[in-house]
């Protein structure tokens, strides 16, 4: 018997010796994948691609500090509503610095996740067999990637047309999985030049406008959304006959003067060459973009940001379509505030929670336009123009030419694309000055003007600090000058 | 007529011899100690047969037995004697203490060992004391200033919840820091120990030093507490114990504001121009209003608490005879909390342990336990929801019930008192019946095992143990509540969330040893383990909205699902180890050890940690030199080894791939860049000590010195954010801390009388440590505190109070500069030189008197030289507070040129409500913590009655405080919502902010023995 047992618990420690060390070393996760082997089917990878918009989303919806709206808080569009939280203040008079919370540190770190959710997709493209949806799937991971690093380039770094030196300046970062720049997470980059990185988002566009599908649907980036981006991206870099091409390529007619309301309550998608999407009946606890200006309830809206008076006075209100897509009286402690409208939410709803409206057709015409200025071809420029000024208004004046038609341009851009991410790049990107009127937040022009008037072309803050945190993490980082 | 007796008395004898033979008699009589003590307790057996029976409480025994049996008297400690039955019935016998048994066994790691082979810091708490603190609902509150080196702080005072338990100071930074638990050989979760019923615990072991906690390896570096269950043994026992009382909140030294005197600082501050104090009714009531709100001066605290009902009933009914042994036990408790309107804590338990030698050469037996505990959660947290705010924050001219025009309570259409909304807008008595929280548990233990002795020299025990913990909780917002007029959707009233999880734990191990002597003298045992642990943790939860009726709590009824979910984790140990023991005749011993752990949270890199520890010990007393001395024991001893803390996040070590949604569709994004070279934080102790028993053992005591290095500490470390990863950090093993110390532990029996009995006795233990490593020696900075190289582990961070400026009330702080200065900014922090929220000396002590059957027990709990930051202070005294209540110590503000040590001028508002060191003040105490008062009958009282035993007693705890901390100083949680355990930069015991206060308590009880 008592061998038996012996030769039994000998054969037991035996065996479990084995076994158990392989039940140690197999176990995985379980709520979560495995970035190895997940990606093995268009499925799969599509849910990757939704990846990177989701990532996208995060920095340009963000209720504190989304891209949507920082780029116009920076600038002469807006003023600061005294009765508000004061919340983004520290960007509004320009007083931010590397260690300053918000924007600064959001941008830097959730554009470079994007970029490696792409690269994540990138680098394992091949698991799929060759075909449409394989270069679909790529297109709109290169794509992603593309407006990722752009938005970097242009928050960060200077833009190629904003003064002679901004070529050779310090850049950021391009990340490519396909150049090996992936896998070492100890890895210490340096700046690369602007020049370098445009050439590497458009080529990274360039690539995806041919691979990307016609359509993807709401949220996804499909042929007309690369081309916008690359008329926008190719405007920047000062490549005016590419960015009119671009902009031809792009088919989606712009938002009727009937159909903006719609498009400003997501009940159309009218003239939307890219949006970042949030599905409010599923995804019921998404980013209230709108929170960036205001915050409304049954019986106040406590305004953070309200239109410059200056601007507001500088339009038609009575006649142009987008007075009332832009305005509403918000009031708060007995004050009334010329409110910001867009973003303010679905139909019927006050919560501030829409989709972030990131290319719309309207400014591809722009970006066409002002190329065709560029280029001296100014009787093309203003048909492009009035393309999208008899969608709008029938007062204006027309037939402007030489700085008159250059003026038009900018003025019409600022309106149509006001309170949506784009007057403080395009202030920067033509070498002008932020110049706020002096008249304060209240309706009337009352109450409190800005802090700071002007910035002017040429000062350092119009390129954000590089965060602290990574220049502590990273000592071959090198820090804007002027911080 | 000589030989006429002599007949006589020959018949006599005949017939007494024979019917003595016929018929058993009953020996009775009183087993002592060399001093004449009584031995409760001490085994009596009748020999070569199964009979036995105890000794009660006074040392007296009964037993049938034949003249001419031996009996045999048999005591722990003490020298075993037998006696022959001769013609008489009273059989008293004297143990004399037998200083060469190897007698005092203590359960270290995986078996038993006698305590003077035993070459470890062990401590142990005995049933005796566990018992006397037996109103506390959970078993780790009973180990405070019980054990040297055992630093246990209460987490707060809510019935049922846990205490924090550290052994030898913090050994992590962002790992765990409590000590594993493990109930007769079952590994359980910390959080299982309020679900143990006291009653059923014989002892608690606590290692300490490497030369047992390396034995559990990966999981032994914050110390192990081993807890062993009662067995039967002896005749069938009954024993029936039942206690009763109330619990209260232990009052402040401090005051708060009667509606008189807070509408007179309004008026005050107002005056001032404090703005704050400008809408409030002492600004602007007339006389006839201020009358009206004086009149209806409300105690918060009265309308909100209540005193609580304490309630224990434990039964149990073990005995064993030779081959089985059986201990039986059901236990009842219930404390219903202090808050009123709430539910407290209850909880219904049941134990099994029983062991049956099957075969001459194996016994099997299982120790098997389940228990149901509910509590209602109340909110903890700073803010309006919170009643323990509330008594000190809502207005005293605020009644709980809304009053109309002519001052009558308004009622609802039912009749019912509307409750008052309050200047906070909240009204709270209400909410806390309308937004309730409810948590159930289910915990079973089990513990199967088999000892099986292949032969002389080799023995093998196979155990299987496994827990299961079942959660519930459910929290809901019931239609018409106070929450639901916030944030309720009007087209679906009142909503819940119900969460089920499931924390599965099975442990399977094998011990074979070999023990073997040689020459007589030569000592040697050898011992394998194999262990496999695995944890499976599965959870899942609803949520709904649009209940019909408050009164159907279950989700079937709801008009729709907002949201549900499911999860997994599991984790998997495997462990070999291999334990050595030698000594030279009980007077040289060495031991070893060495464990190799696989562990699922180790990367591959690190999949196998492998943990030893080497100790020796020399038993001076056992040298003849020492023979026949008053030194009874004297051992010096001395261990170093390592061991591993593996309670780090899972899957560390892997590149992780998160799910979501982006407009409707799944997303599958990177969460992180895992570390492939992640393993355990390592530790290393070492210990040397001394233990002592002179003049009999009156005076004994135990006396350790530790070194105890944590290293490989799991950090942060951040990396370039141009990586992508979600944390732009990857935890690294990088710290390093220290931990050093002295313990000593005393008793003295001052009387050892046949009567009285008078011993004292405590422990102290001072500890000191340090940051010795830290990422590329940068500071980490956590809310209030700091760790920095070379400085005592989260020292405060805080800009340094410099008090009020005489001249006009302006509150003075200290600049980076050094320089006083009437400015504020966070930017003034700085480490606190030598103040965290550690302390430098902590322990307990106590008195014991006893005289025949009444006995006195008092059992103090100190410390000394820790900081608490009391924000709940900081909050009674805030000038922007003027719309709650306030402290009476508010009115002590500056007033006029020359005021000193006075609270800053409240037209300073501004720089004067700031965290700074101002509030930060020592937390040291002492408490005395039960006061138990208890009286035996004697047992000729009881005589044939079929009682053996009956006691009655008296406990108080927390009766007596010392301190000149403001408020309460026992803190754990400062606020439990805020900062738990397990969130980054926690840290117990740093601040108060209205957690649930300790309670103190007042029961009576009685306890019968069949």
């Amino acid at each position: 018997m008592k061998k038996h047992i012996n030769l039994l618990s000998s054969l037991f420690i035996a065996l479990s010796f084995v076994a158990c060390s392989d039940e140690v070393e197999d176990l995985q996760p379980f709520t979560e994948g495995n970035p190895e082997t997940f990606f093995n089917s268009v499925e799969s990878f599509q849910s990757g691609v939704n990846g990177i918009y989701s990532q996208l989303w995060n920095y340009y919806s963000s209720p504190g500090s989304g891209l949507q709206g920082i780029p116009d808080i920076l600038s002469d569009n807006v003023i600061l509503a005294t009765t508000g939280r004061r919340s983004n203040e520290d960007y509004y008079d320009y007083r931010y610095v590397p260690t300053t919370g918000g924007a600064i540190p959001l941008y830097w770190s959730e554009a470079y996740e994007a970029v490696n959710a792409a690269n994540l997709v990138i680098g394992q493209i091949d698991n799929l067999a060759d075909g449409p949806a394989k270069d679909n799937i790529l297109g709109q991971a290169l794509a992603a990637r593309a407006l990722a690093h752009f938005d970097l380039a242009r928050v960060y770094a200077k833009i190629p047309t904003q003064s002679s030196d901004a070529n050779s300046s310090p850049g950021i970062v391009v990340i490519k999985v396909e150049d090996g720049d992936t896998g070492d997470p100890f890895a210490q980059f340096t700046r690369e030049t602007v020049a370098s990185n445009y050439a590497e988002i458009i080529a990274d566009l360039e690539q995806a406008r041919l691979l990307v599908a016609e359509s993807n649907g709401e949220g996804r980036m499909d042929k007309d959304a690369v081309n916008g981006l690359l008329s926008r991206v190719y405007l920047y870099n000062g490549n005016y006959q590419q960015a009119i091409d671009a902009a031809n390529r792009v088919t989606t007619p712009i938002a009727t003067a009937a159909e903006l309301p719609g498009l400003y309550t997501d009940s159309n998608n009218a003239g939307l060459v890219y949006e970042l999407a949030v599905n409010t009946s599923s995804e019921a606890n998404f980013n209230n973009v709108g929170v960036l200006y205001s915050q409304s309830n049954s019986s106040a809206t406590i305004s953070e940001y309200v239109i410059d008076l200056g601007f507001w006075q500088s339009i038609d209100v009575g006649n142009d379509a987008r007075a009332e897509v832009m305005r509403f009286i918000g009031t708060n402690q007995n004050n009334d505030y010329n409110a910001i409208r867009k973003f303010l939410g679905e139909e019927g709803q006050v919560n501030g929670r829409v989709d972030v409206k990131v290319l719309r057709a309207a400014e591809v015409l722009l970006n066409k336009a002002e190329a065709q200025f560029e280029l001296g071809q100014e009787a093309e420029a203003l048909a492009t123009l009035n393309e999208l000024r008899d969608n709008r208004y029938d007062s204006y004046t027309g037939g402007e030419t030489g700085q008159a038609l250059f003026d038009a341009i900018s003025f019409e851009r600022r309106v149509e694309l006001s309170f949506e991410g784009h007057r403080w790049f395009d202030l920067k990107r033509l070498g002008q000055d932020v110049v706020r009127t002096n008249a304060g937040d209240i309706i009337d022009g009352t109450g409190t003007p800005p802090e700071v008037r002007v910035l002017s072309a040429g000062d350092p803050r119009f390129q954000f600090p590089i965060p602290q945190a990574e220049i502590n993490a990273n000592p071959n980082m090198e820090q804007n000058p002027g911080y | 007529m000589r030989s006429k007796y002599s007949w006589i008395l020959t018949l006599l004898l005949a017939f007494g011899l024979q019917f003595s033979f016929a018929q058993e008699k009953t020996i009775s009589g009183t087993v002592t100690d060399g001093d004449g003590l009584p031995l409760p307790g001490a085994n009596v057996m009748v020999k070569g047969t199964t009979k036995g029976a105890q000794t009660d409480f006074d040392g007296n025994y009964s037993i049938s037995a034949n003249e001419g049996d031996v009996l045999v008297f048999s005591y722990i400690g003490q020298k075993t004697e037998e006696v022959t039955v001769g013609a008489s019935s009273t059989i008293n016998v004297s143990l004399a203490a037998d200083a060469q048994a190897l007698e005092e066994v203590v359960v270290v790691g995986y078996g038993q060992k006698a305590k003077e082979l035993s070459t470890s810091a062990v401590s142990t708490v005995a049933a005796e004391s566990i018992e006397s603190f037996v109103p506390s609902t959970s078993v780790d509150n009973i180990l405070q200033g019980q054990a040297a080196g055992v630093q246990v702080t209460a987490a707060n005072g809510r019935p049922g919840n846990t205490a924090f338990v550290q052994i030898r100071g913090v050994g992590s930074i962002n790992a765990g820091t409590t000590p594993l638990y493990v109930i007769d050989g079952t590994p359980i979760d910390a959080s299982d120990v309020p679900n143990l019923n006291p009653n059923d615990i014989e002892s608690m072991s606590i290692l300490k030093d490497a030369a047992t906690v390396s034995q559990y390896g990966s999981r032994g570096a914050n110390g192990v507490i081993l807890i062993t269950t009662k067995q039967g043994k002896g005749d069938a026992k009954i024993v029936f114990r039942s206690s009763y009382g109330f619990g209260e909140r232990i009052p402040d030294p401090f005051d708060i504001m009667n509606a008189e005197q807070k509408l007179e600082l309004e008026r005050q501050y107002a005056e001032l121009g404090v703005s704050a104090a400008n809408a409030l009714p002492g600004a602007n009531a007339d006389a006839q209003e201020r009358a009206r709100l004086i009149a209806l001066d409300t105690d918060w605290e009265e309308e909100l608490l209540r005193k609580a009902e304490i309630q224990s009933n434990s039964l149990q009914i073990s005995g064993g005879e030779d081959k089985l042994s059986y201990f039986l036990s059901l236990g009842y408790d219930k404390n219903t909390g202090i808050i009123d309107r709430i539910n407290g804590f209850e909880r219904l338990s049941g134990r099994i342990n029983t062991t049956y030698q099957a075969k001459e050469w194996l016994t099997v037996g299982a120790n098997i336990s389940a228990s149901r505990s509910s509590t209602d959660l109340p909110r903890d947290r700073n803010n309006v929801q919170n009643p323990f705010r509330a008594m000190y924050d809502y207005n005293p001219w605020d009644p709980l019930f809304l009053r109309d025009a002519n001052g009558n309570v308004v009622t609802d259409d039912n009749g019912e008192p509307v409750y008052n909304p309050t200047t906070t807008g909240f009204p709270i008595a209400l909410a806390l019946q309308t937004e309730p929280e409810s948590n159930r548990n289910f915990l079973l233990i089990g513990n199967l095992f088999a000892d099986i002795k292949l032969s002389e020299h080799f023995s093998n025990r196979f155990s299987v143990g496994l827990t299961n913990n079942r959660f519930n909780r459910t929290t809901r917002s019931i239609a018409g509540g106070v929450l639901q007029g916030f944030v309720g959707d009007a087209n679906f009233p009142g909503t819940q969330t119900d969460n089920f999880s499931l924390d599965f734990e099975y442990n399977i191990n094998n011990l074979l040893t070999y023990t073997d002597t040689f020459n007589d003298v030569h000592n040697v045992s050898a011992s394998f383990l194999l262990e496999y642990n695995e944890n499976i943790f599965t959870d899942l939860f609803v949520s709904s909205r649009g209940f019909p009726s408050p009164d159907i709590p279950y989700q079937d009824v709801a008009a729709e699902q907002t949201n549900g979910g499911t999860s997994e984790a599991r984790r998997i140990l495997f462990s070999q180890g291999l334990f050595l023991d030698y000594d030279y005749d009980g007077k040289y011993i060495a031991s070893a050890s060495v464990r190799r752990d696989g562990s699922s949270r180790f990367g591959p890199e690190n999949k196998y940690g492998v943990f030893y520890s080497g100790s020796v010990a020399w038993n001076i007393a056992r040298e003849s030199f020492l023979e026949n001395t008053f030194v009874n024991n004297l051992k010096l001893r001395a261990s170093y080894g390592t061991s591993g803390n593996q309670a780090i996040p899972d899957f560390e070590f892997l590149n992780l791939l998160g799910f979501g949604t982006y407009n409707g569709f799944t997303t599958a994004i990177p969460l992180g860049v895992g570390n492939p070279d992640i393993q355990w934080e390592s530790q290393a102790i070492l210990d040397i000590g001394v233990e002592f028993g002179f003049f009999n053992n009156r005076l004994n005591g135990v006396f350790d010195y530790f070194k105890k290095n944590s290293d490989n500490l799991l950090l942060n470390r951040p990396i370039s954010q141009i990586i992508g990863d979600e944390d732009n950090a990857i935890f690294a093993n990088v710290g390093e801390i220290e931990n050093s110390g002295f313990e000593l532990s005393l008793n003295y029996d001052i009387i050892r009388g046949q009567d009285l009995l008078w011993s004292v006795g405590g422990n102290i233990t001072l500890l000191d440590n340090e940051v010795k490593e830290l990422v590329g020696g940068e500071d980490i900075i956590r809310g209030n505190t700091i760790l920095r190289e070379g400085e005592e582990i989260n020292s405060f961070f805080l800009p340094e109070y410099a008090g009020v400026n005489p001249a006009n009330g302006e509150p003075l702080y200290v600049d980076l500069d050094g320089n006083v200065t009437n400015q504020f900014s966070d930017g003034f922090a700085k480490l606190i030189e030598g103040k965290s929220p550690a302390a430098e000396m902590e322990g307990g002590f106590y008195t014991n008197f006893r005289y025949k059957g009444l006995g006195l027990r008092a059992d103090f709990v100190y410390k000394k030289g820790n900081y608490i930051l009391n924000f709940q202070r900081s909050a009674g005294v805030s000038i922007g507070n003027i719309d709650g209540n306030q402290r009476v110590e508010a009115f002590n503000y500056w007033k006029e040129p020359g005021d000193q040590n006075v609270l800053p001028n409240p037209i300073y508002q501004n720089t004067a409500d700031q965290t700074s060191t101002r509030f930060l003040e020592a937390g040291d105490y002492v408490r005395l913590r039960t006061l138990t008062l208890d009286y035996s009958l004697p047992s000729q009282f009881l005589d044939g009655t079929g009682i053996d035993r009956f006691r009655v007693f008296f406990t108080g705890q927390n009766i007596l405080t010392f301190t000149d901390y403001n408020g309460d100083p026992e803190i754990g949680l400062g606020s439990a919502e805020t900062a738990e355990p397990g969130d980054a930069g926690f840290v117990p015991g740093a601040f108060s902010l209205f957690s649930y206060p300790q309670t103190r308590s007042f029961t009576f009880g009685f306890e019968l023995g069949f």
